[in-house]
């Protein structure tokens, strides 16, 4: 297969190397799945040395729809044109259809749940919008609900091949084997083994359609509150609070599923990479430094004592909560973005999810205003609001967990402010006009631990 | 009532030598009726009409059967396809004439039943049909059959009510208005015996259990149907029968009742409809439909209840989870049924008709906003809890006559009649129709004290500045909208028997759902926030397909393989009919 892979790679959203110089971008294992349909993983050689893998499923001379040519397109070998698989609905049937039947071929496995049922029928649709994985969703089309018909399930490919237990597969299989109702149900699994080390591939789980994201409802509910002159958050219609108290409860049920399903241990906090982590902000966020001393007594104050760790979430955000007609769902476990598969997989405090959600609260109260004059007003609503959303939270949390995370004053302010310290690196390098937003965080969690020493 | 021997019917039923003796239908003329239509109901658009309150004809300050079919051209230009009236049998008048005291009787400020007969047939040279109110479960304690009953317990009226030596039978059924009763047993010092009310303690209970009294029930439907009306909305249905050891709701032995109910209408009057008033969840409330596999065997129609208090709980919240969670909960009915549904009518939701559970349930679903806390059993009108707001009127507006259900409006709504809450908590909607700015409103010649309620005289709503006059003759008024959009649903069939799809989207503040009937495909989106939103929509399915917006019958952009992106103004909304593509273009 001689196919210009270089080329095309630069030209997907999902390809993480666009910083970096290819040297050769060629396949390193093809599996045929049908006549017309290869499973391909690429490797990437780049000129600074470095390496990655990544899965395409290569279609041939199966033209896509129009709208989809120019980015599925990726060149042509002895006559044959090769496209992104993923953008031809009947490629995409096919895959769903060989993980219903378990296929096995070569070196990928097709691997249904037990007793899951998939929509082999339906029509395919992709998503593209995603950073790092590209999603096929199968849904009934909107003909009057058969009854019995399995519902909608979603393809989540991993662009990445990484070697190791992807932690989305592996936390989402737990949690649906144990019959968790706040995750989406895993219905099956592509998965392989490459250079003799097991890989993970591929995911389907149930779809929800009619689901909202939990950043959008926040967004609402803030917005609803700064078009008020004078109500207080707790009187304002768009009232977040409810809301916030049964996704608590949802995230301490599915911690508990996991701490069940999985197991528990004692380890201390993770000091440490708090503190290497903030030595590395500094570098990018000089304004840091002035903050650095502070920032490290509040890590310590967490102390070495040992404290219950499990798998969690391990990037818990608002943008990761889905709110179905039913119930408050978790989707997304594949644990911090950017870090090696090891560290992805990492046993952590339940407080680490608590701690993102509470920065996320303050990150749909603020975002409303970023590129406005600063307004003492809005940013007393502000604050408001994310009081009331993340003491909701944190009620609703405590009822279902048994404890109140808000107790564990030292080790949840040690999340937060480690999350906050990410967020200032972050938006210093993507986004520096919301860089305030963390910045102003940083000076608040370590003001009023100032206070409180 | 005098016990002559030759009575006249059209003062009602009479009592003679302790025989309760009732009109027949035959003793008047009888209305034209319209085609045999079995399905008619599952595609109306249904009027709310208090006969007191739409039009006096003899100046006696209380509005008249008369009066309203003075009133049905308006109804007709309008777009109405059929007239609710709530009882207007003769009453004491305790219960709003919930209270029955002979079901063989107008009352008198109303008219007659010759009257009423008028009524029916100029209503349905119009091609408008007339349903009333019906209460099944209990009369007032003036009935004569109560009268009887405690008078003479051993006489042929004695078993006709629930009677008890002791208060403490059927102990697990609720007390429902338990603000003013304590008990569902109340003493009677004549016949000194306790008898069975699961309402007021002046309206007790009907005794099913005895055969005599069902027949006398079946008897009253057969005499108004008769007459000619086109069928009826079943008070408080699910608490005919009582059986110990169990709430005494929804029992069997009712549901038994309601399907030979059903076999008289589908036996002897085809066409005529049961719409059941039961205040429950819609998984429990299915039940009144009958069997699903004969496509439905006891009432055709049930009102949704929850539906209602959700519309106004995600237009405040911005959020369409609370619409898209009770529509999701919703259960299919059965094919030949229909929901009724509705924003406002003449009661509020009350909370006591909830088990605890439901009751708890609706305290944090409906009441945690502060806003609705203050209007908790909302008793006041659609405009007026809206604060006015065109765009917000109409939006609300737009859902009930596109959700699924036949939508019930409420006289008054569609000129945007407010409340007086200075009235007692049930008159202040039920203030005289606002016809013209003139005395009365137009709506009666009678000197203004003689009024049953004073019209509305408030600055924004009062009838100077909001009645059918002012409305009548120009295009931008909220008249001449609902008008413009009743005229609209009447075109799609999928408004009325169409399937309900909803299709989520990027924007929780949006609800976007899909009704298709065959070849009718109808998309509407509606902006449940008061901001501008923008939309995306997967609407792959129907790639090709070209939305075509229905009031001006604007081309969209052709539907592609990419989400289609929509923007829309603050609580705007979008009807849409999805334009198949043809071949040769």
């Amino acid at each position: 297969m001689r196919l210009p892979f270089a080329e095309w790679l630069p030209h997907q959203r999902w390809y993480g190397g666009r910083n970096r110089v290819i040297e050769a971008a060629e396949p390193i294992a093809v599996t045929p799945l049908r006549e017309d349909l290869d499973h391909v993983v690429l490797g990437v050689r780049y000129a600074d040395g470095g390496d990655e893998r990544y899965q395409v499923v290569v279609g041939w001379d199966r033209r896509p729809m129009e709208e989809f040519q120019a980015v599925a397109t990726i060149g042509s070998d002895e006559g044959h044109t090769a496209y992104d698989a993923l953008y031809d609905e009947s490629a995409a049937r096919s895959l769903l259809a060989l993980i219903a039947s378990g296929a096995e071929k070569g070196d990928v496995r097709f691997v249904p749940e037990p007793g899951a049922e998939l929509p082999v029928e339906a029509a395919a649709r992709v998503v593209d919008a995603e950073q790092s994985n590209t999603s096929v969703i199968f849904a009934g089309g909107f003909a009057p609900d058969v009854p019995g018909a399995p519902g909608a399930a979603i393809l989540k490919v991993f662009r990445r091949v990484l070697p190791g237990v992807n932690p989305d597969l592996e936390l989402n299989r737990a949690l649906g084997r144990a019959g968790s109702a706040h995750a989406a149900r895993l219905l099956g699994a592509i998965e392989g083994t490459l250079e003799d080390r097991p890989v993970s591939l591929g995911m389907v789980t149930a779809y929800f359609e009619n689901a909202a994201e939990g950043w959008a409802m926040a967004l609402a509910s803030a917005r609803d509150l700064y078009a008020e002159a004078d109500l207080r958050a707790d009187e304002v219609g768009g009232d977040l609070a409810d809301e916030s108290y049964r996704l608590g409860e949802a995230v301490a049920s599915v911690h508990h599923t996991l701490a069940e399903a999985l197991g528990t241990s004692m380890a201390p906090p993770p000091i440490g990479e708090m503190a290497a982590r903030l030595s590395a902000a500094v570098e990018t966020v000089p304004e840091l430094a002035r903050w650095a001393a502070a920032a490290q007594a509040t890590f310590e104050a967490a102390g070495t004592a040992e404290v219950p760790v499990q798998r969690i979430h391990g990037d818990l955000h608002l943008g990761q909560v889905l709110r179905t007609p039913e119930t408050w769902l978790l989707i997304d476990f594949e644990g911090e973005p950017g870090q090696p598969m090891a560290a992805r997989r990492r046993s952590d405090s339940v407080l680490r999810d608590v701690a993102g959600i509470l920065r996320s609260y303050e990150y749909a109260a603020f975002q409303l205003l970023v590129g406005e004059p600063p307004d003492e007003q809005l940013a007393y609503r502000a604050r408001e609001w994310i009081d009331r959303n993340t003491s909701a939270f944190c009620d609703g949390y405590a009822s279902t967990a048994g404890f109140d995370p808000r107790e564990q004053t030292a080790l949840l302010a040690a999340y937060e402010l480690d999350k906050a310290v990410y967020e200032a690196a972050y938006e210093a390098r993507h986004r520096p006009s919301w860089s305030w937003i963390p910045l102003q965080s940083i000076a608040r969690l370590l003001q009023g631990a100032a206070r409180a020493h | 009532m005098t016990p002559t021997s030759q009575h006249d019917p059209a003062e009602g039923s009479h009592v003679t030598g302790g025989v309760v003796e009732h009109p027949v239908a035959t003793d008047f003329v009888q209305a034209r009726v319209l085609p045999a239509d079995r399905t008619w109901f599952q595609r109306a658009v249904f009027y709310e009409v208090l006969v007191r309150a739409f039009f006096d004809v003899n100046a006696d300050g209380s509005g008249d059967m008369k009066g309203l079919i003075r009133r049905l051209d308006y109804l007709e230009w309008l777009g109405v396809d059929c007239l609710w009236l709530p009882p207007f049998y003769d009453s004491p008048l305790r219960d709003g004439g919930y209270d029955i005291r002979d079901f063989y009787k107008v009352l008198p400020e109303f008219g007659t039943v010759d009257d009423f007969v008028e009524l029916l047939d100029a209503a349905h040279r119009r091609g408008i049909r007339v349903i009333t109110d019906l209460v099944m479960n209990h009369t007032s304690d003036s009935h004569p059959w109560f009268q009887e009953s405690r008078r003479d317990p051993a006489g042929p009226y004695g078993d006709y009510y629930v009677w008890s030596e002791t208060d403490q039978r059927y102990s697990d059924a609720r007390v429902i208005f338990v603000d003013t009763e304590e008990s569902n047993w109340t003493f009677d010092p004549v016949r000194r015996q306790f008898y069975w009310h699961r309402f007021f303690s002046h309206q007790p209970d009907l005794n099913y259990a005895n055969p005599t009294v069902q027949q006398e029930m079946l008897n009253v439907i057969r005499f108004w149907l008769d007459l000619g009306i086109d069928g009826f909305r079943l008070d408080a249905v699910p608490y005919l029968f009582e059986a110990e050891g169990t709430n005494c709701e929804n029992l069997p032995e009712t549901h038994e009742f309601l399907k030979q109910c059903r076999k008289v209408v589908d036996d002897e009057y085809p066409g005529r409809v049961l719409l059941a008033e039961a205040n429950q969840w819609p998984a429990d409330v299915v039940a009144y439909f009958g069997d699903t596999s004969l496509g439905g065997d006891e009432c055709h129609m049930a009102f949704h209840f929850p539906l209602m208090p959700r519309i106004f709980m995600a237009v405040r919240r911005e959020s369409r989870i609370p619409i898209s969670e009770i529509l999701d909960q919703t259960p299919a009915i059965p094919a030949n049924c229909q929901w009724g549904i509705f924003l406002r009518n003449h009661d509020e939701l009350t909370l006591e008709m909830v088990t605890d559970e439901e009751r708890d349930y609706m305290y944090s679903e409906y009441a945690k906003d502060p806003r609705m806390r203050a209007n908790v059993g909302i008793r006041r009108r659609l405009a007026s809890l809206l604060d006015n707001d065109r765009n917000q009127i109409e939006l609300f507006t737009a859902l009930l006559l596109s959700l699924p259900g036949s939508p019930v409006l409420y006289y008054g709504d569609e000129i945007g009649m407010g409340d007086n809450i200075w009235l007692g908590d049930r008159d202040g909607v039920r203030t005289p129709m606002q016809w013209t700015p003139d005395r009365n409103a137009g709506f009666s010649t009678a000197n203004p004290g003689r009024v049953y309620v004073p019209p509305n005289q408030d600055a924004v709503y009062g009838y100077q500045a909001v009645n059918v006059e002012a409305q009548r003759d120009s295009s931008a008024t909220l008249l001449n909208w609902t008008r413009t959009m009743l005229a609209i649903r009447r075109r799609h069939e999928s408004f009325a028997v169409g399937s309900f799809h909803d299709l989520g989207g990027s924007n929780p503040s949006v609800l976007a759902f899909l009704r298709e009937a065959g070849d009718d495909v109808v998309l509407c989106v509606n902006n449940l926030s008061r901001f501008p939103q923008p939309i995306e929509l997967n609407l792959q399915h129907w790639a090709g397909y070209q939305p075509v917006e229905m009031t001006g019958r604007v081309m969209f952009p052709r539907i592609g393989q990419l989400p289609y992106l929509l923007t829309l103004p603050g609580h705007g909304f979008y009807w849409f009919r999805l334009s198949a593509p043809e071949e040769d273009r």
